[in-house]
């Protein structure tokens, strides 16, 4: 169970002849993960949820905020006693083929994690290529095949389940998937997800889904809650299916405009659109940070702040209360805009009954 | 009435085991005005499929047997030298991946378009480079700063499109896109697959996208063909071929792609792998070991690409209505999980 | 040389995968078998040749003879056998070399892959380290300390020439250790809770390792001709079977530049440093292709 409040992180810059420049990665984010959950973090390139991923899996340290593990604040303990913590939660990198050693085989990626994992629950170190294979049929593939070959000889969808299976080495509680399915070939993602979310209900493993690409949120299986992310950061989240069929934030909105239709199979929604200009980092925003890129901005947005309300609600905090910090997790739906409304953007299947 | 016919190419490879076809006999058209998607897993040959277009499968593969007419010039294959680099940005735009370096990183964008000039022995550069910057004004990129800029000054997105703009200034008539929106993420997807459509429109091009998303060039295709062991297994017009898929592969690759529509649980993934140059199989249908409707011809019989409907083509033993509603079986030989 | 097909079906490993890995990357190309042929002459000549041969005989009749049967590559100034001189010398040379590259190979990729994987304070230590060692000037110190030192011992001249040489190998591991300690294994195998020990030594290393061989192979040549060099401006102590002292007798005491009778007395030192330069830039062809195995199974 992970608990994350205001988490910020700021990159101090220091070009030689530009100066000190700092760059919010994040900018105050929450979230709940409840054991076996999942929760998804969708956004464009840059928008911090890589860095998010990273600040999970301990490879980066944040600047504001705290992260409770199992009822346990990890800014208060030493570094040991952190990357303990750290342990039970694993990566699963974007590009499979940097993600394993090059010059190693299979057996030997495998191996040195479970032996030490062996020695540190008190288990039998020799009996690690029994554990070997059993993991590797987990994430469905064969052993005997699999084992004695080096990265470049596996596709790319072996490649990705023998990283899962790296990190399922160390009996991890929570998994991180860091644009896990982006660099694989469309018709195999599904393998993938599938396999994300039978690790969920098999092995009551919560996840982290950090992705561009909204339709693959859907798969990781159910009670999901999406969140969606802008500069670091959060402008809408709640369950997955309601920030998909009723998205109220315009950016929500685009994201969701972009996904490609099928045409012959399904409809666009008639309400589909697009940020009215290019992401430009350098202009000044002190309202609303989408403002500049919405198509229904006013006058208003470029001076206030949003912060999260639930629906029913304005960003500004007019017409229902502000999310209280116990809130979370509960899927509400909440998001940040001064004047949200529901849009149908997102594709209607031809032929199916309205969703 | 096609700008470009393809007709029974086979692309072959030096391997350690001979010489082994990635394009076994390919037939394809790309006529004015249309769209095609070729679709395809990797190692379906796609991409050595659209090289040979443009004459350039790199060693140690060569163009074994086929013909490639371009309208206008005749058989692109037989061409070298001089003619061909003609062809090449002239007749023909190819724009690479994002993603790939394509683009000189010691040189800025327009100097780069002078060299283009010089070596198409183009007379007005000062015309080229005005021409250039229409291009890219109406492709959304603000013309002036991206011919000064180098390309580790633009985005993924911008880089897509500055390479657009390199395939379309020579006036080519047909335009070909290697993966065009892998690597980008959403928001720069939608705005480059518009851009397509847009450039696609206004001058009358025929457009060939090489992808693995079905999904994304399903947005703008006029035509599908799918491809999967160097063999063009279906082919016909985007709607027709997406609502009454004819062939058990592009069946299963409709229902493996995630959509943001639709029934989670209905989705399936593919068995199996896909085959590459060494593991394709030599003799019957190169996909009857992941195929749910496999029956015993399948296995020594390998079915030819022939016209099913009006303007549609399929390589398949199976009666089209049997693979439309049937629910596929267990496949025969399911190898490794992909 | 056929090569079976490699393909990517399943297959068992040999069971001395190392060795026929070598074997393979070394046959595909005849370059490198000639290069890895020389090397092999050279080491052996190292080995065997003092034991082979006796003391060197005196024939003041035959002074700078000119090839025969009975002299292959003729005689030198005291009408000892040239070849005899050049297989014993053998060993100074490449005992010299062999010492040097090893002490390069150890500290330099030691001090360089801790350096570039802790980073922080360790990193400006060692590199501070590393710099003053870089700033030694090897040639001068060594004329300098010929003088008090014996230097008949290939070990202590291998010593000081390793010792003052590794700065440039540890500089070139700890950037390329920097590069790659962002790659995703290396961040999984810090995640995954894996030592430091375990990181540099069987994730880093192995990764660096192709880089290092080259380094190493092409700073081997650097030092054969650093010590021929110093012995060839007249380094005590003198011994008639070192290749230096030989080629110094040859253009000083021989007039070898002049005359023609000297000739081959001064070729033959030469020859051999060229032919073993040779052999080892033949041989570092194969050194890529044995620490990937991804070259390795290709067509």
């Amino acid at each position: 169970m992970i608990q994350a409040r205001g988490i910020t992180r700021t990159y101090q810059t220091h070009g030689a002849f530009t100066g000190a420049h700092a760059v919010p990665a994040l900018r105050g984010v929450d979230f709940t993960l409840p054991d076996g959950g999942a929760v998804s973090f969708i956004g464009e390139s840059g928008c911090g949820k890589t860095t998010l991923g990273k600040i999970l899996t301990g490879l980066e340290t944040f600047d504001g905020g705290e992260l409770v593990v199992d009822g346990v604040e990890l800014s208060g303990l030493s570094a040991r006693a952190r990357a303990r913590y750290f342990r039970r939660i694993q990566m699963i990198h974007q590009d499979p083929y940097s993600a394993l050693n090059p010059t190693r085989t299979v057996e030997a990626t495998l191996g040195d994690p479970l032996r030490m994992r062996a020695k540190e629950i008190g288990g039998d170190p020799g009996k690690w290529r029994e554990r070997a294979a059993e993991l590797l049929t987990l994430v469905g593939l064969e052993p005997a095949a699999v084992l004695p070959k080096y990265p470049h000889q596996l596709s790319g969808g072996q490649r990705q389940r023998v990283v899962i299976a790296r990190a399922l080495t160390v009996d991890p509680e929570v998994l991180i998937a860091d644009e896990a399915v982006s660099m694989i070939d469309v018709s195999m993602r599904l393998g993938i997800l599938s396999l994300l979310r039978d690790l969920r209900t098999r092995l009551g493993i919560s996840l982290v889904f950090i992705t561009h690409d909204v339709a693959t949120a859907r798969y990781v299986g159910d009670g999901g809650e999406l969140h969606v992310i802008y500069r670091g950061e959060v402008v809408e989240r709640g369950l997955t299916d309601d920030v998909i069929l009723t998205p109220v934030h315009p950016y929500t909105q685009c994201l969701l405009s972009a996904v490609p239709i099928m045409r012959g199979l399904e409809e666009p929604g008639p309400d589909r659109m697009a940020p009215i200009r290019a992401l430009d980092e350098r202009t000044a925003t002190p309202g609303c940070l989408f403002e500049p890129r919405c198509p229904f901005a006013t006058q208003e947005c470029a001076l206030t702040h949003p912060t999260l309300v639930p629906l029913g609600g304005d960003g500004a905090g007019v017409g229902s209360a502000a999310v209280d910090v116990g809130d979370l997790g509960d899927g509400a739906h909440v998001h940040a805009c001064l004047h949200p409304a529901a849009r149908r953007v997102v594709g209607v299947e031809i032929g199916a009954a309205s969703a | 009435m096609s700008e470009v016919s393809v007709r029974a190419l086979t692309i072959e490879y030096q391997t350690s085991a001979g010489w082994l076809p990635a394009v076994a006999d390919a037939w394809l058209d790309l006529r004015p005005g249309e769209i095609t998607g070729l679709v395809g897993e990797s190692g379906s040959g796609k991409s050595t499929l659209a090289l040979a277009l443009l004459n350039a499968v790199p060693a140690p593969g060569r163009i074994a047997a086929g013909t490639v007419e371009l309208a206008g010039v005749g058989d692109v294959t037989r061409l070298t030298g001089k003619q061909l680099r003609k062809v090449r940005g002239g007749a023909l735009g190819y724009v690479f991946q994002a993603s790939q370096n394509s683009l000189n990183p010691l040189k800025t964008i327009g100097r780069q378009l002078l060299d283009l000039g010089r070596s198409h022995e183009v007379a007005d550069l000062r015309a080229l480079i005005a021409r250039a910057k229409d291009l890219a004004d109406r492709m959304g990129l603000d013309g002036d700063r991206v011919l000064d800029s180098y390309q580790h000054q633009l985005s993924g997105g911008m880089r897509q499109r500055v390479g657009i703009v390199f395939a379309l200034v020579l006036n080519a008539k047909v335009l070909i896109l290697d993966e065009p929106t892998t690597a980008l993420d959403m928001l720069s997807q939608a705005s480059v697959l518009d851009i397509v459509r847009k450039v696609h429109d206004e001058n009358q091009l025929s457009t060939l996208i090489i992808t693995h998303d079905i999904g994304a060039v399903s947005e703008i295709a006029d035509r599908l063909a799918v491809m999967y062991g160097g063999r063009i297994v279906e082919d016909g017009p985007l709607l027709d071929v997406l609502r009454r898929p004819s062939h058990p592969y592009t069946k299963a690759l409709i229902g493996a792609t995630a959509r943001i529509t639709g029934d989670v649980d209905a989705a399936r993934a593919l068995p199996g792998r896909p085959p590459d140059l060494t593991t394709v199989a030599r003799v019957g249908c190169v996909f009857r070991d992941r195929c749910g409707f496999a029956v015993e011809t399948c296995a020594t019989v390998e079915p030819v690409l022939a016209a099913s409907e009006d303007g549609r083509r399929r390589a398949c033993h199976v009666e089209p209505s049997t693979v439309l509603s049937g629910a596929s079986g267990t496949p025969a030989a399911v190898g490794e999980p992909a | 040389m056929a090569v079976t097909t490699a393909t990517l079906g399943a297959s068992p490993r040999a069971r001395r995968p190392a060795l026929l890995a070598f074997r393979t990357a070394v046959l595909r190309k005849p370059g490198r078998v000639v290069g890895l042929a020389i090397i092999v002459l050279f080491a052996l000549m190292a080995v065997a040749g003092p034991w082979f041969y006796g003391r060197l005989e005196i024939d003041p009749d035959a002074v700078y003879a000119p090839p025969s049967a009975k002299h292959w590559l003729g005689t030198d100034f005291a009408g000892s056998d040239v070849l005899q001189e050049i297989i014993v010398g053998a060993r100074y040379v490449l005992g010299t070399a062999a010492l040097a590259a090893l002490i390069t190979a150890v500290l330099g990729t030691g001090i360089g892959l801790v350096a570039g994987y802790r980073r922080g304070f360790t990193d400006s230590v060692l590199m501070r380290i590393t710099d003053f060692i870089l700033t030694i000037p090897a040639f001068p110190l060594l004329i300098v300390l010929s003088t008090v030192w014996d230097f008949s011992s290939p070990w202590l001249m291998g010593l000081v020439l390793g010792g003052t040489g590794w700065g440039g190998m540890a500089r070139a591991v700890r950037s390329q250790a920097l590069s790659l300690r962002e790659r995703g294994f290396l961040e999984a195998a810090r995640g995954l809770g894996l030592s430091t020990r375990h990181i540099i030594v069987k994730e880093l290393l192995p990764n660096i390792a192709p880089y290092v061989a080259m380094h190493l192979l092409l700073s081997t040549i650097a030092f054969v001709t650093a010590e021929v060099g110093l012995f060839f401006l007249g380094v005590v102590p003198f011994s008639t079977t070192n290749w230096g002292v030989m080629l110094n007798q040859a253009v000083f005491s021989g007039g070898a530049l002049e005359s023609p009778d000297a000739l081959f007395y001064l070729l033959a030192p030469l020859s051999c440093i060229v032919l073993l330069t040779l052999g080892i830039v033949l041989f570092l062809d194969a050194v890529d292709e044995l620490f990937n195995p991804r070259l390795r199974e290709r067509a």
